[in-house]
């Protein structure tokens, strides 16, 4: 038996011990309990989402996917050295590369065609084309969905990341996940609905920005989760103190509810003041939930070695390497698949931290080589294990999977090495819940400079339409009305691309 | 789907046509109904734009059917013989049609429709008037004030009502069936007064005092007490902060710092305290650096206008000329617009960036005017002088030094002028001369010291020639670097001397060939200055003792010496020595000092030898042929000239504030300041696109005034500041609907928890509706006309029985008003943010007062030198820097505070005319679990032993504290065996978590 007046710090025993021992006395709410409203939760299904407190009741459209994971590569992604194939930048390697018209660069070096440095082979039925190191996905090219004539606005990170992320260039708009949980609300009792795993070397441009509630309610911001770590909610538990023990949180529970309770019952008509005593029971329920969610222990082998994590290694070389890569990549996915099973309904996963040095992003001015190999393959390696872990559990169905990032690199080289970024063109996939598997929208140019139909690009606007679509929602009902103007996800724009829908 | 209409519309209008031929009557009304429904709204949306009464471009108006069928300057549209030939139909169709000239050509349905109207003889009944798109200003927020009578009330009403302000709110309840509560009692107003005033907490002893004091104005004083209190600015100063976006990151990516944003901030807090009048306060946000510029406030107000983000990388990184930098910039002078037309008339202007407003009277081309009342300014640091008389002194000095100059160069010519024809052949010649040197230099650009904090360090650099020669000539030319834009003659020192000797320490037979150490002496960029002597000597040293200012800081560079013998040949240096040096790779180094390679060296020896003797002759004419009592009249200026200099160099240094200004920059992010402050041409931009530019427009703002002339009409040779002052004056214009409404709305929000209009940033058609009308009318004339002291108004909203009855809840009332938008009970509110940090420092014994002044950062910045990371959880809460009140808190953008930020503490992201309250359960971890709460738990323990032992008093004590009363016996029952079992510090964080803490009643 623990000795109770021990005081408790986050150091003296691990969060984990801490909660086991003392969990069934939290609140007087007991684990069993805990994990049967999960599970009831899920049982409800297809019901849950309109009985969980979103705005849209009923579904202005059947839905097809309950849950989304988002895939953000921070730094832009090269979609030439991935998932669109060129083979004239192999036939036009080191010549001088010139489409016929000016090319506006970010940081003005327009150097000779540049093949990608890794070679390409078709997968699955579909034959799609991956480069190397994204080889891993190819198990799953057959339940993706690729666009190639994604376009952004701007080749600048932070108002791009925004874009993508929010929907609007400038800062102070709800992310994509803060929409969703104002639509359809939450699916679970003990953890957040939107959850965000930063790359933990650092958040993106604009940082918490990106998953920003904005002028929706503030329950709907993603909650930053840190897995591994001593506090992987801000202020879960107590910070360094030496004064709080077991016992004194269990009695400090129960004589705030009693003094909050007298308080409230001399006040009537104010819900406002029940829902407060209700957040501290809710409190006081997350600190059990969201442990539980982020321990891997209880994964079997081929779980781990599923999603790369059977490396055996404790510490990683000091360059940029594709076993690290997958090691955090890797882990965020079996994660993220852990908190969609307990109700999460929206976790956004980031690889790359802002664009600084060394780069541990995606950024590849230099050397896309040296950066984009690790990364992709720890990317490609999570995101595979995260699509079939899905579809073996029969989740797939009903979660949709987004990958994106700013915007793309130039068929040109920048340097010898690296690429300059590309905002006129770059891609997108998505899969599971009610996307066409194999399917291949909206080509690039023979280089992957521009869309091939330049009068008909893709915008997040129609990605994000198509998301909302596949939950239920029509993109144009969607509103808040904030400083006069009713706001939506998709601004003014978006169509749903129904080619990509199955 | 028009044409589907018209399908179904045609047919019938054509029918009746002949089969009612002879009945006329009967056919014009359909031909009016088909003009009507079909006809007008496209008259409407596509041309009224531009050619109504209001505005005739090209003199066509055709809000009328005198004005359609007088036509325009081409004559009429319409061609009754031949309708398809009608020159309407020319301007409206083809591939790329002339009209419209902004926004979307006509539909094919549309031109259809037209087609149709004009071949059935373009009817346009007389009655039908037709108005600008959206430019209807009939509207409740864009009537004029006009001063209600304040109502009579009944008896029952009397007897409640304390201020004209209650006769307004109890003549709605009463229409309502409502009844308002009676006065809340002692304890829980003085907390609610407190709390609302100044944000912090009373004192239980003021609390027994209040409850005590028998004055019948007992509670009148208090609010004076409490509006005269600085804690009131401090207070109001971040409501005002939530609603402009101020923060002290720039957001985006790169989210630097802006360690000068603070000053802004210490103004709004003055402005406040002062009740300066605001009028005032607007135009000072708007234009004090040009209307009020000699005052401390002048300059640190227009902070406003650089509130909001900056986009450092879209700016800094990306100029002007590319179409990101065009993006950015566009966002930027949008972010102004918004915030000022959001915040002064609660006017959302900002939809006219990409469309029409499709609800209020904001057209694209109104947005795109206001744009360009911004134009000129940039964001950025601007130096003032926060005491007036350090202004004076500047000014003073300034005048004197450019009326010596003006003497100086008057003087000069003088000299010319006697100095005879030599003279003047000469500098001639050496002007001729230079006109054929390069304008450029090698990499290698020369000698360049380490920098030093002040001017007057003596810094040296010498030359080792070897072994003892015969000197003739000591030339030395001044570097070039665009560093600062500071260009020829960078870093060349303002006093210094050139001596020769033959040991390399300079200690015997010291020789000074040249002194010019007594005066500070002009910059003479990169001229070669010659030196003849007559010497033998083996070293070559120039000692500066007043070096050349750099940004802040300041430094010796030369880029080049010289030594020549008699003969004129170069004598070879050996070694190049000097007291520090920055030797950075191509650039800069010592042996780039005598590598031959300087800006404007000649490529031919001989031009660089007749250049040197040129230079000699000009000096000994100038020298010879000058009147020596002109030399000295000469010398006498260039004295006082740089005493007055001196004395402005030795004035304290400036402030620094972070503002809207025109900028003056180099590299990538210029600015206007370059081209005098002259404004960006501002277009329109076809769906907010920076690459589909539209007609040029001129400064201006929304039309929802009847002017009888234009509140912009400005001289063509206006200077940007002027845009701004006809901005700020249109608003504060006493005719001016919104601005007068909008703040006083904003006030009585902020005492009572909602707006008379609940969307205060918002008064058009797509906000709420005043719930008051008259009442809100009433307040704005109030504060219009009687000096627009916000104090008085607060004083009349806090003294109402309205603000002074008790938030209880009745059933019966909430049954017809359940969201107490009539006021028959006060609104209880939950502390915000910055009250529950205060209260908590407050109360824990720990608050430091100190005002104004640079933010405390409570966060460790990582990776300063790229994009900054703001790490609060690597900042120790228990370190008092940051006991200071929230207000002072250091805003950063990318990432909000997150204790703050989960209490819903307004993000600088976003304008924030009204907080959100939210209940989470991240605040309750962050109540229960924060290190700053449990810190201040902590030391509140140690406080409430010292000042009481026995656990009784320990639990009373507590409770007086937090929450400025007694606990009941039961209370007290409960907590002290709480407290027997886990002390004090758990028991003052369980106060702190109390929902009687965090909600006033």
């Amino acid at each position: 038996m623990q000795n109770y007046s021990e005081p408790i710090t986050p150091n003296s025993i691990s969060r984990r011990e801490w909660l086991w021992q003392s969990g069934g006395g939290l609140g007087g709410i007991a684990l069993a309990s805990l994990l049967s409203d999960q599970f009831s939760d899920q049982a409800l299904g297809a019901t849950a989402a309109a009985a969980s407190g979103g705005v849209v009741q009923p579904l202005h459209v059947p839905a097809k996917a309950k849950r989304v994971v988002q895939l953000f590569m921070s730094g832009a992604a090269s979609h030439i050295d991935t998932f669109d194939y060129k083979p004239a930048l192999i036939e036009q390697h080191g010549q001088k590369w010139d489409p016929g018209e000016k090319v506006e660069l970010f940081q003005n070096g327009l150097g000779n065609t540049l093949k990608s440095p890794w070679s390409w082979k078709p997968h699955g039925e579909s034959g799609k084309h991956l480069s190397e190191i994204v080889a891993p996905l190819g198990n799953c090219v057959d339940d993706i969905a690729f666009v190639h004539n994604m376009v952004a606005k701007t080749g600048v990170h932070s108002q791009s990341t925004l874009l993508q992320a929010t929907g609007f260039q400038e800062p102070g708009f709800p992310g994509v996940g803060a929409w969703v949980s104002y639509g359809l609300g939450s699916m679970n009792k003990n953890l957040p609905t939107f959850v965000v795993l930063p790359d933990h070397r650092g958040f993106a441009s604009n940082g918490a920005k990106n998953w920003s509630s904005a002028f929706l309610p503030a329950h709907h911001q993603g909650t930053v989760l840190r897995p591994g770590t001593e506090n992987p909610i801000n202020d879960l538990f107590p910070a360094d103190n030496d004064f709080i023990s077991n016992r004194s949180e269990r009695d400090t529970q129960k004589l705030l509810e009693q003094l909050n309770e007298r308080h409230q019952a001399e006040r009537p008509g104010d819900s406002r003041l029940e829902a407060r005593i209700k957040s501290y029971e809710l409190a006081a329920r997350m600190q059990l939930a969201a442990p539980e969610a982020l321990d891997l222990s209880g994964e079997p082998e081929h779980i781990l070695k599923l999603y790369g994590l059977d490396h055996g290694m404790s510490s990683f070389p000091k360059e940029i390497n594709p076993v690290e890569e997958t090691e955090y990549f890797g882990r965020k996915c079996l994660v993220a698949r852990r908190l969609l099973e307990r109700g999460v309904r929206f976790v956004q996963i980031w690889s790359g931290n802002d664009n600084r040095f060394p780069r541990r992003n995606w950024d590849s001015h230099e050397d896309i080589a040296r950066d984009h190999g690790p990364l992709a393959i720890g990317m490609s390696m999570g995101a595979a294990a995260l699509i079939q872990d899905l579809k073996q559990r029969g989740m797939l169905d009903d979660t949709l999977i987004l990958w994106t990032t700013e915007f793309g690199r130039m068929p040109c080289s920048q340097g010898s090495t690296g690429r300059d970024h590309n905002p006129f063109c770059f891609t997108n996939w998505l899969c599971g819940g009610g996307i066409k598997g194999g399917v291949t929208h909206g080509p690039s140019d023979e280089w992957g400079f521009k869309p091939q139909d330049r009068e008909h690009p893709t915008t997040c606007y129609d990605i994000h339409a198509t998301l909302l679509h596949l939950l239920g929602i029509d993109h144009t009902r969607l509103t808040f009305r904030s400083n006069g103007i009713d706001r939506r996800l998709t601004d003014v724009h978006g169509h749903v691309i129904d080619e990509l829908l199955a | 789907m028009r044409l589907t209409l018209l399908i179904r519309l045609l047919p019938c209008f054509c029918l009746s046509y002949s089969a009612l031929a002879d009945t006329s009557s009967l056919r014009a009304a359909e031909a009016d109904d088909f003009f009507r429904a079909q006809i007008a709204p496209i008259l409407q949306t596509k041309c009224l734009r531009c050619h109504s009464t209001e505005k005739a471009k090209g003199e066509l108006d055709l809000s009328s059917a005198a004005g359609w069928r007088k036509g325009g300057t081409g004559g009429p549209l319409f061609d009754a013989d031949d309708p398809a030939a009608s020159m309407l139909l020319d301007y409206v169709t083809g591939d790329d049609p002339l009209m419209p000239e902004s926004g979307p050509p006509l539909t094919l349905d549309e031109i259809e429709l037209v087609r149709a109207w004009l071949s059935q003889g373009a009817a346009w009944p007389d009655d039908v008037q037709l108005t600008p798109p959206g430019a209807d200003l009939d509207w409740w927020s864009l009537q004029p004030l006009a001063e209600p009578q304040v109502p009579q009330l009944d008896e029952a009403g009397l007897k409640w009502a304390r201020t004209p302000v209650d006769h307004f709110v109890y003549q709605r309840l009463q229409e309502q069936g409502l009844t308002p509560n009676s006065e809340a009692d002692r304890r829980t107003l003085l907390r609610r007064l407190y709390y609302d005033v100044t944000g912090l907490p009373p004192s239980f002893e003021e609390v027994e005092a209040f409850v005590k004091d028998a004055d019948p104005l007992a509670y009148e004083k208090r609010v004076d007490q409490l509006l005269d209190s600085p804690h009131y600015g401090e207070r109001f100063a971040r409501y005002w902060i939530d609603i402009v976006h101020w923060g002290e990151t720039h957001g985006y990516d790169k989210d630097k710092p802006r360690p000068n944003a603070w000053p802004y901030r210490d103004y709004l807090i003055r402005a406040f305290n002062s009740d300066k009048p605001y009028d005032r306060f607007v135009k000072e946000q708007l234009a004090g650096d040009i209307l009020y510029r000699q005052t401390p406030d002048g300059i640190p107000a227009t902070g406003f206008i650089a509130a909001g983000p900056w986009d450092f990388i879209g700016h800094a990184e990306v100029p002007e000329t590319k179409i990101d930098g065009q993006v950015a910039r566009n966002l930027d002078r949008d972010d102004m617009v918004t915030t000022t037309m959001n915040t002064f008339v609660s006017t959302t202007v900002q939809c006219g960036r990409c469309h029409d407003h499709k609800f209020d009277p904001v057209s694209m081309e109104d947005y795109y005017s206001l744009q360009a009342v911004f134009a000129a300014l940039d964001r950025a640091d601007r130096e003032y002088d926060a005491d007036p008389e350090i202004a004076e002194q500047r000014r003073a000095y300034s005048e004197a030094i450019s009326t010596l100059e003006q003497q100086l160069a008057a003087l000069r010519q003088t000299a010319m002028e006697q100095a005879g024809p030599e003279l003047k052949q000469v500098r001639e010649s050496l002007a001729e001369l230079e006109t054929t040197l390069p304008t450029a230099q090698s990499t290698a650009f020369g000698y360049h010291s380490q920098i030093a904090s002040s001017a007057d360090q003596a810094k040296w650099v010498q030359l080792d020639l070897g072994q003892e020669v015969d000197l003739a000539r000591i030339v030395v030319v001044g570097a070039y670097d665009d560093y600062n834009n500071i260009g020829a003659g960078f870093g060349f020192p303002l006093r210094f001397r050139i001596e020769v000797a033959d040991d390399a320490e300079f200690k015997a037979n010291m020789r000074t060939v040249l002194d010019r150490t007594q005066t500070d002496q002009p910059n003479p960029g990169t001229r070669p200055q010659v030196i003849s002597l007559d010497e033998r000597a083996r070293y070559v040293r120039l000692t500066a003792t007043r070096l050349a200012m750099r940004s802040n800081d300041y430094i010796l560079a030369l880029g080049e010496m010289q030594v020549q013998d008699d003969t004129g040949a170069i004598i070879p240096v050996s070694e190049v020595t000097s007291l520090d040096s920055i030797e950075s790779g191509e650039r800069w180094g010592r042996q780039n000092l005598t590598d031959a390679k300087f800006y404007g060296a000649p490529e031919q020896r001989e031009t660089w030898d007749s250049y040197l003797a040129m230079l000699e002759q000009e000096a000994s004419l100038t020298a010879s042929q000058i009147p020596v009592e002109v030399q000295q009249q000469l010398a006498a200026t260039e004295d006082a000239l740089n005493a007055r200099k001196k004395e402005l160099s030795e004035l304290p240094p400036k402030q620094k504030v972070y503002c809207g200004m025109v900028y003056t920059g180099s590299g990538t992010f210029l600015g206007r300041g370059a081209e005098g402050g002259k404004p960006r041409d501002i277009h329109v931009l076809d769906r907010g696109d920076v690459e589909k530019k539209l007609q040029l427009v001129s400064p201006g703002t929304i039309p929802i005034l009847k002017d009888s002339e234009d509140p912009f009409d400005l001289p063509a040779d206006h200077t940007e500041g002027d845009r701004r002052v006809a901005l700020a004056e249109w608003i504060v214009r006493k005719d001016n609907p919104l601005t007068w409404r909008s703040i006083v709305n904003r006030i009585w929000l902020f005492h009572f928890g909602r707006g008379i209009v609940d969307s205060p940033n918002d008064f058009g058609r797509m906000g709420q509706l005043p719930t008051h009308p008259e009442l809100l009318d009433w307040l704005a004339i109030q504060f219009r006309d009687n000096g627009q002291s916000i104090k008085s108004l607060h004083r009349l909203m806090l003294t109402s029985a309205a603000y002074r009855q008790s938030s209880a809840h009745r059933e019966e009332m909430a049954e017809i008003d359940s969201s107490n938008q009539y006021y028959w009970r006060m609104n209880r509110q939950r502390l915000d943010a910055e009250a529950v940090r205060d209260s908590v420092l407050l109360l824990s014994g720990n608050l430091n007062p100190e005002m104004y002044g640079p933010s405390f950062q409570d966060f460790v910045i990582q990776n300063p030198e790229h994009s900054p990371h703001y790490e609060y959880d690597l900042y120790d809460p228990t370190n008092p820097e940051s006991f200071r009140r929230s207000i002072y808190r250091f805003l950063v953008r990318s990432q909000p505070q997150p204790f703050m930020e989960t209490l819903d503490c307004a993000d600088p992201s976003e304008r924030v005319p009204k907080r959100a309250e939210t209940l989470t359960v991240l605040q309750a971890l962050a109540l229960l679990n924060n290190g700053f709460m449990l810190h201040m738990s902590a030391t509140m323990a140690d406080t409430v032993a010292q000042q009481a032992s026995e656990p009784e008093a320990q639990v009373q004590l507590l409770f007086r504290k937090v929450l400025q009363r007694d606990p009941t016996d039961d209370e007290q029952k409960l907590f002290m065996s709480y407290l027997a079992e886990h002390g004090l510090a758990n028991s003052a964080r369980l106060m702190f978590n109390l929902n009687e803490f965090v909600f006033v009643d």
